[in-house]
């Protein structure tokens, strides 16, 4: 009996030693929380004036980052070499070749933006990234700026603290079938098999738009495009859905004749995009961006670049940063205060091109045609705020 | 964490103080002091360890949790699970799932479609794992070499590389949609995207041909018991499984003819891109199957083969001296005492090939992970969905070894 209750005793001996040892453990763990908590609240105070972050506590540690490096743009400066994330797979906007040297459409960007804020468009460094990993590389400062053929999204804006800046390919996502298929419209794709990359936007709207006209079909989702190539090759699907610009990029390299269908059921705006918080660095990207736009339409390209040197056109001059006449005779060179040297547009056009040449070097040969992207001064979407 | 484990040590050495102090006051108030002090009873000893322990575990749990969720309450990262009532947006190949259906509706049927691989596939792993192991003792020089090599071959070989193999094969063996291979009179389809199967479909009283199947069944049941029965009692040979058959069939038929005709075999058909009539199957989910079967096989083969060694060699003799044929040897003296030592391991390759399904998703299978997956790329909250899915797994495991164990329990009880 007397040992028993020995034993009883013992018992919830431990069992009130346990719930001790649990309580203090609890109470503490709450005390570490709050004071991690506070630091990030913190953070975002001191940074609130330039950040402009006003929901996103997240945010804060990436800010602070930028901020306490003097600003992005004097970092990069300082560093003499960009950073730019981009894509390794994609014929025509990023793809890296047998000598590890990248090209592209969005790599030009990268160099745009180096011949801009450097002085050399060669002073870029190229992270290959993949979808999931883009915004979280950017967050944390890896790279300086982000061209990987990113849709511009309300989501993405907001959720994933990024800054899209000026748009320099307008996309639409489209259909794309062999040639020889007879489908000449999604209308006549119903019942077929339609295939496309799991985890996309472009599933959704697939599935919205074809569920909302009504149109029945067979959704085979792949995790790559390594396995999609083949399955569409072999005629597993009818169709293949993507950016209409990537479908015309893989109809390029495939052995097959593939047409790609009228139907564009989505905008797919693709730019740069910068780390949410540092305005100065942001509009530097965008002006240097920009700047390949209002070349163009000012008709300045890499190749005659230096017959406008003596331009009369005042506009251009100031554009070139060459310098002006006041009046009285004396040559002021004019300063836009964006923290970008005053002839970052000559080195742009006169080390990359203009945007038109950017185009016509990496996008013409898959037979994309200017589209939505002509200039609006021929009924396209590239408008830029003037230069001055 | 240095100033939580200081703080565990403290309370820790607070409790051993104090039941120091409570066993002085005890031993002078008694006389007899027949325990030993606490630091030398081992009983008390023992339990302190374990308090010390726990306390330790749960302190580690409790920060890394902590750390968690100061880190998601920072990024602004809900908790809760009312997601999943919201339109998942996405949709299944061949599953009438609507893409405006709720997420827990596209999660129902994503581990629908990871059982539709669990079940078919297992018994298949196992019957083609039990031949090929026979087939690598087999005294056949020939035939034992190629268990040999496709043992070799497929269990050096990561199971991914084997699943995007048979979809591959399967892929350019089978010709496309448009010029479908129809054999047998055009009865089966086989393209790169689908395989249709003939299958029947109810007419007038398939409802009574039903209870007539049903009837005939627990027929066949009572006659296997009988012959059963007969054999124990007098050795005439019992033949159940050809009376039991017989039975069923007859039954049926005679119901079949009764009723005029309950059901129509229906062929499958391609009108216009849509199937008609059978059953089909997609093509991803065959090749999924088949990977994993072929590459479970090559494991369950090794087991097998080892557990029909460990068969005593008398075993065999008396097998021989009885004038068994090889059949007869198999199935009555060796298999059922391999079966015994083999069952352990193989449950564990059960649990592999569940584990193993959740590859399907490379191959374009929508399969749970691959519907998580999906999930994630649309911006669902990650650390919910992740707990789903290992609770998904972790409860198809359990079942499974639970069932396991249940079938093991008996086999060593009959035995022994």
């Amino acid at each position: 009996m007397i040992r028993r209750g020995n034993a009883l005793k013992r018992t919830a001996g431990v069992v009130m030693a346990l719930g001790l040892v649990a309580t203090a453990c609890s109470s503490s763990s709450d005390g570490e929380a709050e004071s991690t908590t506070g630091d990030s609240v913190v953070t975002e105070e001191t940074t609130a004036d330039t950040a402009a972050a006003d929901d996103a506590a997240a945010a804060a540690d990436d800010v602070e980052v930028t901020q306490s490096a003097g600003g992005r743009l004097a970092a990069v400066q300082a560093a003499g070499v960009l950073e730019c994330g981009g894509n390794d797979t994609l014929p025509g906007f990023g793809i890296i070749d047998a000598e590890g040297s990248f090209s592209g459409f969005d790599i030009d960007f990268c160099k745009v933006i180096a011949a801009a804020v450097l002085g050399d468009s060669e002073a870029v460094n190229v992270t290959p990234l993949v979808a999931a990993q883009r915004f979280p590389t950017l967050q944390s400062g890896e790279i300086d700026v982000l061209i990987r053929n990113t849709t511009w999204t309300a989501s993405r804006d907001g959720a994933e603290q990024a800054n899209f800046l000026q748009t320099t390919f307008f996309d639409g996502q489209g259909f794309m079938v062999r040639a020889d298929s007879g489908i000449a419209s999604i209308a006549d794709a119903s019942n077929t098999t339609i295939c496309v990359l799991t985890g996309t936007t472009t599933l959704l709207n697939m599935n919205a738009v074809l569920g909302d006209r009504g149109i029945p079909f067979t959704a085979l989702e792949f995790e790559s495009n390594d396995e999609l190539q083949p399955a569409f090759v072999a005629e597993q699907c009818e169709v293949w859905t993507s950016d209409a610009s990537q479908l015309a990029a893989f109809a390029a390299n495939l052995d097959i004749e593939t047409s790609i269908l009228p139907d564009i059921i989505s905008k797919e705006p693709l730019g740069p995009v910068v780390a949410d918080g540092d305005t100065e660095w942001a509009q530097a990207v965008n002006w240097a961006v920009m700047a390949t736009i209002q070349a163009e339409e000012f008709g300045i390209t890499s190749e005659n670049i230096g017959s406008f040197a003596d331009s009369e056109d005042s506009g251009i001059r100031r554009f070139l940063g060459l310098p002006i006449d006041d009046g009285d005779g004396n040559e002021v060179i004019a300063e836009v205060g964006l923290g970008l040297p005053t002839d970052f547009a000559s080195n742009i056009i006169s080390q990359v091109g203009n945007y038109g040449e950017i185009f016509e070097r990496n996008l013409a040969p898959l037979s994309l045609s200017r589209g939505p992207n002509a200039l609006w001064t021929d009924g396209g979407l590239m408008y830029v705020p003037p230069f001055r | 964490m240095l100033e939580r484990i200081l703080r565990l040590a403290i309370i820790l050495g607070i409790l051993a103080a104090l039941y120091i102090a409570y066993w002085k006051v005890r031993s002078s108030s008694r006389s007899d002091a027949d325990e030993p002090p606490p630091w030398r009873d081992s009983r008390v000893l023992v339990l302190a360890a374990q308090v010390a322990a726990l306390g330790l575990i749960w302190s580690a749990g409790d920060y890394l949790w902590a750390n968690f969720r100061a880190r998601t309450s920072d990024i602004g990262l809900e908790l809760d699970f009312g997601f999943l009532d919201q339109p998942s947006g996405i949709s299944i190949a061949d599953n009438p799932l609507n893409s405006n259906a709720a997420i827990r509706e596209a999660l129902i049927q994503g581990v629908k479609n990871t059982f539709l691989i669990i079940i078919v596939g297992i018994p298949l792993a196992v019957i083609l794992g039990t031949l090929i192991g026979i087939a690598r003792l087999s005294t056949n020089w020939l035939l034992s070499k190629i268990a040999t090599v496709y043992v070799e071959f497929f269990r050096n070989i990561p199971v991914l590389l084997v699943i995007v193999l048979t979809w591959t094969i399967f892929l350019n063996a089978f010709p496309p949609v448009r010029i479908s291979w129809l054999p047998f009179g055009e009865t089966f389809i086989f393209n790169n995207l689908r395989f249709g199967f003939p299958s029947i479909v109810g007419g007038n009283n398939f409802g009574a041909f039903q209870v007539i199947v049903l009837l005939g069944l627990l027929a066949a049941v009572a006659v296997w018991i009988w012959r059963s029965r007969l054999f124990d009692r007098t050795g005439t040979p019992h033949h159940r499984v050809l009376y039991g058959l017989g039975t069923l069939v007859a039954i049926s038929v005679v119901g079949f003819v009764a009723l005029g005709g309950p059901f129509d075999i229906t062929t499958p058909e391609i009108i216009d891109r849509v199937y008609v009539g059978g059953i089909t199957m997609i093509m991803p989910y065959a090749a999924v199957m088949i990977g994993l079967v072929l590459y479970t096989a090559s494991h369950v083969a090794e087991i097998v083969r080892g557990s029909i060694l460990s068969v005593d060699k008398g075993q065999v003799e008396a097998g021989n001296a009885l004038a068994l044929n090889s059949f007869q040897r198999y199935r009555f003296v060796i298999l059922p005492q391999a079966f015994r030592v083999a069952f352990p391991p193989l449950i564990n390759q059960f649990l592999n090939y569940t584990k193993n399904s959740s590859l399907a998703f490379a191959v374009g299978f929508a399969e749970i992970t691959g519907v998580i997956q999906n999930l994630f790329g649309q911006s669902r909250p990650a650390p919910q969905l992740l707990l789903i899915l290992m609770v998904v797994y972790l409860v198809f495991s359990l079942v499974l070894s639970a069932i396991g164990n249940l079938i093991n329990r008996r086999l060593q009880i009959v035995g022994r």
